[in-house]
């Protein structure tokens, strides 16, 4: 089920503390939708688990998510896959670049994202709302995470 | 485990059990009331249709802890004894099933339409009304047949009885 | 016997229990302490397995087992296999790939089984299956029948995909034949993709017994001998006389519960490692993942006419999906059961057909109701509707013009017809349908602005599946004669065991109707056993409409062997000699006397054999015979389609439907009737509703009764249905079978009438609304200028 969608979103911040934020687990943590834990392994490589509900099927995915394509502060590709158990299996990227706007920081995205197993078979149809909200929710989590009265994150 | 209570087919019935436990499960499992089938995992084909209080409901998307109380009429408890509902005999008169799977869900949506839509049906009526249930063999022509003659005998029935 | 004998439209034996929730399913099955399967699938299309690890699912909470492929292979399991083998046009046998029952090194579509696990309860094993890690290594997969050659290599032995590239009639006498023709119609089509979904899932439950070191399976079977056969023989769990399967009530088959499948082998194998009963129930999801579907061709057909309208040849070039592995008839379908029937009802000098046999990363396709049939029928109905319109003649005047009259008929594709009267059917049907008010009741569809529209379907089939030694000699591994016993009690009450199985056919009804109509006893005296390995000696199942032409003529034949023997203890009986005794109605007399005996004096005499000599005439009453037809059946009629179009939305609405068959002799009419209404609306499902749609990476995107669209009861009409009989002259009681002439015959009723509406032909099934709405806009646009 590939599906891709594309978003720009601006955020309260400057762009050096933006790629900052973007390059720390423990705010990626927080922001993802459905994030039980998201721990570094190696450089530009982590290790997460996340909760996710498509239609009928809940399931928790593990996996891991990569940093490539690094410009820092311009943008990088974070992609990932996890396994979803009996579920089925997503996996994705997104590119994400950052330009500097009139106030803070204009972050665009471009994501493409597939499903399968269970999830493709019965959340087929309700695939793309899903993937829709979880990046809205991201991006008003990561926006709140950036602005200036939330730096003690 | 919470325990849970009600009334099957005329008799107190309780069982420790697993909260997640679907109706269907509880009736079929704990109680072996094996009438009453599981033939999709969406809702969508009604094989496993009872009445809980008088109503009509898809047991395969109900808790059991949500019966708590309830009185439950199964496939099993619908004829009087040897004496058969008027639907069953219908469904047998009129060929009305083959393999028999989706039979039981059929019956008790049929006898419950009768409740809601009294005992002159018109095929049109009967055909929309079955949209919950899905059977593969009759081509529901035997079925629709079945419904309109079931449901003009209910009409000699104790009202007591139809009601259920 | 009239009241319950042969031709008596009586209530069915079985229904009471089914009525009253006492039917018996395998999932009503529980043995003591059995634990639960729960098979882990893959999610991806196409993929090597690297790795598997099952330790945090072993170590799980009421967790038995977990086994993979290692294990299986480490006791030597056998694969799945395919029982037929067919050859490509240069003499190659087919390619076809190991079916492990657990993958091994490699899954080839979504929902191939990776692992099973065996635990106390369901709910556990589902729960531990989700701790098992697989690293999989995705490769591109192969979805598409267009692309499937120059796709990824599914099987190591099969390169470009190719199963087979098989082909059967004169191509050179076919060329010729289009080389001279008037006129050539060419269609271009779709057979689409079908899940078969009776609506019993597939269960089992495996047993071990260990006193005995033999096993159990209680399976959803339309043929449980077959299953042991394979399950024995080839898979190798345990020789057959240390193997019983027991098929009890099985809720629908339509084709998809002949095969043996991976999960059944699993659970009968686990239960002797395990050394406790293993059940394992089908949920709808897996159904629709891993049942075998139907159909699922692309083909190019040609038609060649002479100057009078009269078909001079059939050209038909065919890609037929068998998905990831071979099922267990699999590619006898699109080949045997397919391009013989393409003469349809007609005089067809001349037909070449050919078809390449792809695997694809899909689940397996093997027979669906009708197998082949339908797919052939689809193709000679619809390029005979299109030749006559493009001829401007009568649809159903170009086909009477085509008809075969002569019997018996030699076709240029193996069938010989061996009766009909095809016009007699055609008549009948434009009589009941009111052909003649079709043009009033268009016109006033089109004062409301809809479109109507008739179409034909003058359907041929082959059934009884058939001469042994014939098929045979085309490749079928088993043969194909039915066996029956009849058991005679002391009291006069009969058993009958048959090899047949039913699973919604209505056989415990018919099958005593026979008996009862033969012995001269009342209905409810006559039990009829089936679905028992231990119990039947052997059978090869239900299937391919044969249970009433070749099972009901195995008891037949056995019922003679009993009047014979019981004729020789009512001489003694009556102290008359064998040659004077007469049979009739249930009583046994001296011919020219008023000495008799009825029917229980001569059972009960058989059996305490005080009035002979037991070494010249054995005691006891009981006789098995083994029918193996000499012909196939052909079962022919012709359905009449007529529908509206709201070109507004594009949706159909079926108005009227008119089906007249030639079923030879009828047993039981309101059985034979129930058949056909199933079969139309299973035909109807394929043509306007029903479609597998696999995405790019093989995700199977309506694997549920959300997505795939199951006719309800507001989707079909109420159909007229009439008989014609010509009596088939191949099997003792005339019968040519009517399981599957339903779902044959109607898809092409349907798309004949729908593109009679819209004016065009350019429409592909399953013709939703969508599709229908985008062909409309033509004919709406026409209709708004008038």
């Amino acid at each position: 089920m590939a599906m891709t969608m594309k978003g720009e979103v601006e955020l309260p911040a400057d762009r050096e503390t933006v790629w900052a934020k973007l390059n720390d687990p423990e705010v990626l943590k927080v922001c993802i939708p459905g994030c039980q834990s998201l721990e570094k392994t190696a450089d530009n490589e982590m290790q997460a688990v996340a909760k996710v509900k498509v239609g009928p099927v809940s399931a928790t995915f593990k996996g891991k998510v990569t940093l490539s394509d690094i410009d820092p502060p311009n943008g990088y590709r974070i992609s990932g896959e996890g396994q979803g158990g009996i579920a089925g299996f997503a996996k994705g990227g997104a590119r994400v670049a950052l330009t500097s706007a009139d106030v803070g920081t204009k972050l665009s995205y471009d994501v493409e994202a597939q499903v399968g197993g269970k999830i493709a078979q019965l959340g087929s149809r309700m695939i793309d709302g899903v993937a829709k909200k979880m990046a809205d929710q991201f991006f008003s989590n990561f926006a709140e995470a950036v602005s200036p009265s939330a730096t003690a994150i | 485990m919470p325990t849970v209570t009600m009334n099957v087919n005329g008799r107190q019935r309780s069982a420790d059990i697993d909260p997640r436990t679907l109706l269907v499960q509880f009736l079929r499992e704990n109680l072996r009331l094996t009438g009453t089938h599981v033939g999709c995992d969406t809702s969508q084909c009604g094989a496993c249709v009872v009445h809980i209080d008088g109503e009509a409901v898809k047991a395969c998307t109900t808790l059991a802890l949500s019966c708590e109380g309830s009185n439950v009429l199964t496939i099993e408890g619908l004829a009087n004894g040897n004496e058969l509902h008027p639907m069953q005999e219908a469904f047998r008169e009129h060929h009305g099933l083959q393999c028999g799977f989706c039979t039981p869900g059929m019956i008790m949506t049929a006898v419950d339409l009768v409740r809601r839509k009294g005992n002159n049906l018109d095929e049109k009526t009967i055909r929309e009304e079955l949209e919950g249930n899905l059977c593969r063999c009759t081509g529901y022509h035997n079925i629709v047949k079945a419904i309109a003659a079931g449901a003009r005998n209910m009409s000699s029935m104790p009202q007591s009885k139809a009601a259920e | 016997m009239g009241a319950t004998g042969i031709g008596a439209a009586i209530p069915r034996k079985e229904d009471h229990r089914f009525i009253t929730g006492k039917g018996r399913y395998v999932d009503d099955i529980n043995r003591p302490g059995q634990a639960y399967a729960y098979f882990l699938r893959s999610p991806h299309a196409h993929a090597k397995i690297n790795r598997i690890d099952t330790s945090a699912a072993q170590n799980a909470p009421g967790v038995v087992e977990v086994y993979t492929g290692d294990d299986i292979a480490a006791d030597k399991v056998g694969g799945l296999i395919c029982g037929w083998l067919i050859h490509s046009k240069d003499g190659s046998p087919m390619n076809a790939g190991p079916h492990p029952a657990l993958a091994q090194g490699k899954v080839r579509y979504v929902g191939d089984h990776v692992a099973v696990v065996i635990a106390d309860t369901l709910a556990q094993a589902r729960d531990a299956a989700e701790k098992i890690e697989v690293d999989y290594e995705v490769l591109p997969a192969v979805i598409d029948l267009a692309n499937a050659q120059s796709g990824a290599q599914i099987h190591d032995v099969a390169p470009n995909n190719v199963v087979y590239d098989w082909h059967l009639g004169d191509k050179a006498a076919t060329d010729k034949a289009f080389a001279s023709a008037k006129h050539v119609t060419k269609l271009q089509l779709v057979n689409n993709r079908l899940v078969p979904n009776p609506m019993e899932p597939r269960a089992a439950v495996g047993e071990y017994e260990e006193g005995t070191d033999s096993l159990v399976l209680y399976t959803t079977s339309q043929n449980p001998h077959v299953a042991r056969l394979v399950l024995s023989a080839f898979i190798g769990l345990a020789p057959e006389h240390k193997f019983r399967v027991i098929a009890p009530d099985v809720g629908g088959g339509f084709g998809s519960k002949i095969f043996i499948y991976a999960e059944e082998t699993i659970c009968v194998w686990a239960a002797r490692k395990i050394r406790r009963p293993v059940k394992w129930n089908c949920d709808r999801t897996e159904a629709f993942l891993c049942d075998a579907h139907g159909r699922d061709h692309v083909t190019h057909a040609e038609l060649a006419t002479d100057a009078e309208g009269k078909i001079t040849g059939l050209r038909v070039s065919t890609k037929a999906n068998l998905g990831a592995y071979l099922s267990t008839f699999a590619s006898s379908v699109p080949t045997y059961l397919y391009v013989p029937l393409l003469s349809g009802q007609y005089n067809i000098p001349a037909i070449y057909g050919e078809v390449m046999a792809l695997y694809t990363n899909t689940a397996p396709v093997d027979a669906y109701r009708g197998a082949g049939r339908p797919e052939a029928t689809f193709v000679i109905e619809r390029i005979v509707e299109m030749a006559a319109r493009e001829l401007n003649m009568d649809p159903a005047e170009f086909r009477r013009k085509n008809f075969v009259t002569q019997f018996p008929h030699q076709t240029p594709v193996i069938m010989c017809y061996d009766t009909g009267d095809y016009d007699a059917s055609l008549k009948k049907a434009q009589e009941i349908h009111d052909i003649a008010g079709f043009a009033s009741r268009k016109a006033k569809s089109e004062s409301q602005g809809k479109l109507r529209g008739l179409g034909y379907s003058a359907y041929i089939e082959a059934c009884g599946i058939a001469p042994s030694a014939a098929v045979g000699s085309l490749g079928a591994g088993v043969g194909l004669w039915e066996s029956a016993e009849v058991r005679v009690n002391p009291i006069g009450t009969v058993e009958i065991l048959t090899g047949s199985h039913s699973h919604g056919q209505g056989h415990e009804t018919t099958f005593a109707q026979l008996v009862s109509d033969r012995l001269g006893i009342p209905i409810d005296n006559v039990s009829i056993v089936h679905g028992d390995t231990d119990k039947v000696q052997m059978g090869m199942g239900t299937y391919g409409s044969r249970s009433g032409a070749v099972g009901m003529s195995a008891i037949f034949k056995a019922l003679d062997k009993i009047e014979v023997k019981a004729k020789k203890v009512a001489a003694h009986v009556l102290e008359a000699s064998e040659g004077d005794i007469e049979f009739k109605d249930g009583k046994f007399a001296v011919k020219g006397t008023d000495k008799n005996a009825d029917w229980g004096t001569i059972a009960l005499q058989a059996y305490i054999a005080h009035k002979f000599n037991g070494q010249e005439l054995e005691p006891g009453l009981k006789e098995s015979a083994f029918w193996d037809p000499t012909n196939f059946t052909f079962p022919a009629g012709v359905h009449i389609c007529e529908l509206e179009v709201d070109p507004a939305t594009g949706s159909t609405t079926i108005e009227k439907w008119t089906a007249v068959d030639d079923f030879g002799n009828l047993i039981n009419p309101m059985i034979v009737e129930g058949q056909v209404h199933g079969g139309i609306a299973q035909g109807v499902g394929q043509a306007l509703l029903e479609g597998a749609i696999y995405n790019e990476d093989g995700q199977l995107i309506t694997a549920s009764f959300m997505d795939y669209c199951m006719p309800r009861a507001h989707d079909v009409p109420s159909y007229q249905v009439g008989m014609t009989t010509t009596p088939c002259p191949s099997n003792p009681l005339g019968i040519k079978g009517c399981g599957e002439a339903g779902a044959i015959a109607s898809p092409p009723a349907v798309i004949n009438a729908l593109t009679n509406a819209l004016g065009h032909e350019n429409l592909q099934m399953p013709a939703t609304p969508e599709r229908v709405w985008k062909a409309a806009q033509g004919a709406r646009l026409r209709m708004a200028a008038e």
